[in-house]
């Protein structure tokens, strides 16, 4: 076998259908007669008309391929000392794989002349109308009618599928031409009708007393009733179901605490200037003693940036609140002035509690663009 | 990754690895060799008395030069890698001219470069020197612990792979435009159009997914033993990991955060991407192009994806997913990641650059006490230069298209007003980003309209 990726179509096609042949030399008795052989004046009589490989039509792959087995079908019944053709074909004597494109091509266009008989235009304006005789001829057995039971090849298949009616879209002339005769057929002589089926007759005209199951019964009849009812119900089905879980998923099951007021400690362990950090991972606070418009005080500053809410951190260093996620930074008072940042981050309220420890109060935030960090509860005076 | 070991340490772990790597290297060129001279290929360069020097002898000799560096790397001696390393002076060169704006600008350049003179870079030897040289900068930077640090963490493993594999594909893609180009411009059909032999699907197209899925599967097993999954610490909302990185292919939109608010660039420009891509079949007018590779028929169109795809979306993942570190901060390929690096970014907002260093004003604000309305027609009024510069943008630019450029007059006179407008404002759109990220650079602009009581800015 020639190497499988330098092969052409042709070839691949010719492969496949050596190996069907193991399956078909039962077979290659009617094969062999269901291929007239071409007559002799083929490929001389024809000027060739350099179609390229990859010009070819499916119908005229096929054809050649056709061609081809005959001559094979030909050669291996001759084995087998069968009656063979009387005027063999002059190209397909090579074996498939020696043989040129030209040649398949002559042996396929030897073919298709064989049906175009005189009383036929030789020159058809469609390629499946060209290759229609070709195919109406072919699976016909003809030793004593018996049909071949082994594998079929696919030339074989594709023309007995098309011996009926052209499969796949039809044009509108195909179809006028398919069913002119068939309507004048069928003004001819009716077909006898078959008896209706049991589940086509109207039920409840024949069985009148089910009428009173009411209802529910017909609601069972809709939903049960046949095998597509049970599809599309258990599909809504499944849907619902879906579309509740996705409604449970709105409401995930979490614990909703009330905004905590938790205590931070007493107000003077705070240094001027401090940023305490030890309560960011469990309350998301910075508690800052810090300098705001002239006035000492101790603040709580909500540890979530203001551009997409992630939390900063608190660099000592460059006494700056950065954030790692687009680069926002903010001051100790937490005015934002650098990355994207719109605005400045945001206070809790904060109040001395009755033991003296600073409390803060997560419920309640100041925002300073909207000039709320004047309010007394956003900060405690030191 | 490798912060915690010496550098001698560092380099033992790496030289067995770089070892291998430049035998790699060696065959790559050897097997190239090896098939242009068998191919009978093999084309003469020049000669020096009775030798010839052929194309395949030079890719000889460029493998025997990786054969030579092998055994250097692969010894793990600090004085014998120094051979097999970047110099130290151009990794400091490197380091202080790299930053967002030269990587950016670089980029593109590189890219307009590489796309105007595309005949010459199309060419088979050209780009395997090009392939040679991005491995070799590979070997001789991965020497340095923090170049190796980045390229080696297993996140990024994958898209170092793939910025090979985008710049083979935008190669091949390439040279084939160019071969039908020429083929058009001597008034031939296009490759594709000359050789349509169909083929089949079975085995032919089966059998080749067929291996595509095996080798692919086989890829992810190695993959996923060899390279443990990068996972970290357990997730705290509290603690956010310092930098914090977005999955890779969101780079470029984290990228664009740095420029544009949140629903601004996570969610209006990402729609618009969507939406224009989506549309691009409707203002599409040219029919030329289908069905086979080309440039020249359709330029514009081209040079306009490959804008927002190779230089908006590709090289700013590059830049997210290599050059950004802690807090965001742009980190040179050879930089060490410092947490404490400070870079002055103080942003202003236009409404700030206009009232008050313009103009020497207040911002305008509303009295105290008044009511919503009037807050809000103050808030108008502070942002109305920001308002009116991209409301200006966006009706001035369009008309004018038409009228100053005889391109844009002939696109808008074949595809009438609606769809000329929607192609020209989804131009518009795609240009605010590289404006923006210009506009920062150059004098700090924060936002154009900075309506934070609304939580509207832009
Ligand atoms: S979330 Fe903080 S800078 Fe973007």
């Amino acid at each position: 076998m020639p190497d499988k990726d330098k092969m052409s179509v042709e070839e691949i096609l010719a492969a496949c259908r050596k190996l069907d042949g193991g399956g078909d030399t039962s077979a290659s008795q009617p094969s062999a007669a269901e291929e007239p052989p071409a007559p002799a004046a083929t490929p001389a009589a024809e000027p060739p008309s350099g179609k390229k490989p990859s010009e070819m039509s499916v119908e005229e792959i096929l054809a050649a391929a056709r061609a081809e087995k005959a001559g094979r079908g030909e050669a291996s019944s001759s084995e087998a000392s069968a009656p063979t053709s009387a005027a063999a074909p002059v190209a397909p004597k090579k074996k498939p794989s020696e043989m040129s494109v030209e040649e398949i091509l002559a042996a396929a266009r030897a073919e298709k002349s064989r049906p175009a008989t005189p009383a036929k235009p030789a020159a058809k304006p469609k390629p499946a109308a060209s290759a229609k005789p070709a195919a109406k001829s072919s699976p016909k057995p003809a030793a004593g009618g018996k049909k071949p039971s082994g594998p079929l090849d696919t030339a074989s298949i594709l023309a007995a599928a098309r011996k009926g009616s052209k499969r796949g879209p039809v044009s509108k002339e195909e179809a006028a031409r398919t069913a002119a005769p068939a309507a004048a057929k069928a003004g001819s002589r009716v077909p006898p009708m078959p008896s209706k089926p049991d589940f086509l007759r109207p039920a409840a005209k024949s069985k009148p007393a089910e009428s009173r199951r009411g209802f529910f019964g017909s609601l069972i009849g809709i939903v049960f009733g046949s095998a597509m009812a049970v599809g599309f119900v258990s599909l809504a089905v499944t849907q619902l179901l879906w579309l509740l879980g996705f409604a449970r998923f709105m409401f995930p099951n979490i614990l909703i605490e009330p905004p905590s007021k938790f205590k931070v400690g007493f107000p003077d362990v705070i240094g001027p200037g401090q940023v305490v950090t030890k309560f960011k991972a469990q309350f998301g606070v910075w508690i800052v003693r810090n300098e705001y418009e002239g006035v000492d005080q101790i603040y709580a500053l909500r540890s979530v940036c203001t551009h997409l809410g992630c939390t900063p951190n608190w660099l000592e260093a460059e006494q700056k609140f950065k954030c790692p996620c687009h680069g926002s930074g903010f001051y100790k008072n937490g005015i934002n002035f650098e990355g994207p940042a719109p605005r400045p981050l945001e206070r809790y309220a904060i109040t001395i509690a009755d033991d003296g420890q600073l409390e803060v109060d997560k419920s309640r935030k100041f925002q300073q663009e909207l000039g709320q960090w004047n309010d007394p509860q956003s900060f405690v005076p030191v | 990754m490798h912060g915690h070991v010496d550098h001698a340490t560092f380099l033992q772990q790496i030289s067995s690895f770089l070892g291998f790597y430049y035998i790699a290297l060696a065959a790559m060129n050897g097997i190239a060799a090896l098939a242009i001279w068998r191919g009978g290929r093999s084309k003469t360069l020049f000669r020096v008395g009775p030798l010839t020097f052929t194309n395949a002898l030079l890719w000889t000799v460029v493998a025997f030069f990786f054969l030579l560096m092998a055994p250097l790397a692969m010894s793990g001696s600090e004085p014998l890698m120094r051979w097999v390393s970047m110099p130290d002076a151009f990794k400091h060169a490197a380091d202080a001219v790299m930053g967002p704006v030269a990587y950016s600008l670089g980029s593109f350049l590189i890219l307009a470069v590489l796309f105007s003179f595309r005949k010459f870079f199309v060419k088979t030897w050209v780009a395997w020197l090009g392939l040679n040289l991005s491995f070799l900068f590979m070997g001789l930077s991965i020497t340095d612990p923090d170049f190796a640090a980045i390229v080696t963490k297993p996140d990024n493993v994958p898209i170092v792979g793939l910025i090979f594999l985008l710049g083979f594909f935008t190669w091949l893609a390439t040279a084939k435009a160019v071969k039908n180009d020429e083929r058009i411009a001597r008034g031939e059909k296009p490759l594709e159009a000359v050789d349509n032999e169909k083929i089949l699907v079975w085995p032919d197209l089966v059998y080749t997914e067929l291996i595509c899925m095996v080798a692919l599967t086989a890829l992810l097993l190695l993959w996923g033993i060899a390279l443990q999954a990068p996972l970290e610490e357990p997730a705290s909302s509290v603690k956010t990991p310092n930098p914090s990185k977005a999955p890779w292919y969101f780079l470029g939109l984290q990228e664009m955060l740095v420029y544009y608010d949140p629903w601004m660039a996570g969610v209006v420009l990402p729609s618009v991407v969507i939406v224009g891509l989506m549309a691009i079949p409707y203002i599409d007018f040219n029919r030329r192009g289908n069905g086979y590779y080309t440039i020249n028929e359709r330029k514009f169109a081209y040079v306009i994806f490959q804008f927002g795809f190779l230089v908006l979306w590709v090289t700013l993942i590059v830049m997210g997913t290599f050059l950004r570190g802690p807090n965001w901060n742009f980190f040179g390929f050879y930089e060490t990641w410092d947490v404490h690096k400070v870079v002055p970014m103080n942003n202003v907002d236009l409404s700030e650059y206009f009232w008050i260093r313009g103009l020497g004003r207040e911002m305008p604000r509303a009295p105290e006490g008044s009511g919503a309305g009037l807050e809000l027609l103050y808030i108008l009024w502070r942002e109305a230069p920001g308002i009116i510069l991209l409301i200006g943008y966006f009706t001035v630019i369009p008309p004018a298209m038409v009228v100053y450029s005889k391109f844009f007059r002939n696109m808008y006179l074949k595809m009438g007003l609606i769809r000329f407008m929607v192609m020209s404002h989804l131009l518009l759109l795609m240009g605010l980003l590289p404006i923006k990220m210009v506009c920062r650079w150059s004098f700090d602009l924060k936002y154009f309209i900075a309506i934070k009581e609304y939580f509207l800015n832009f």
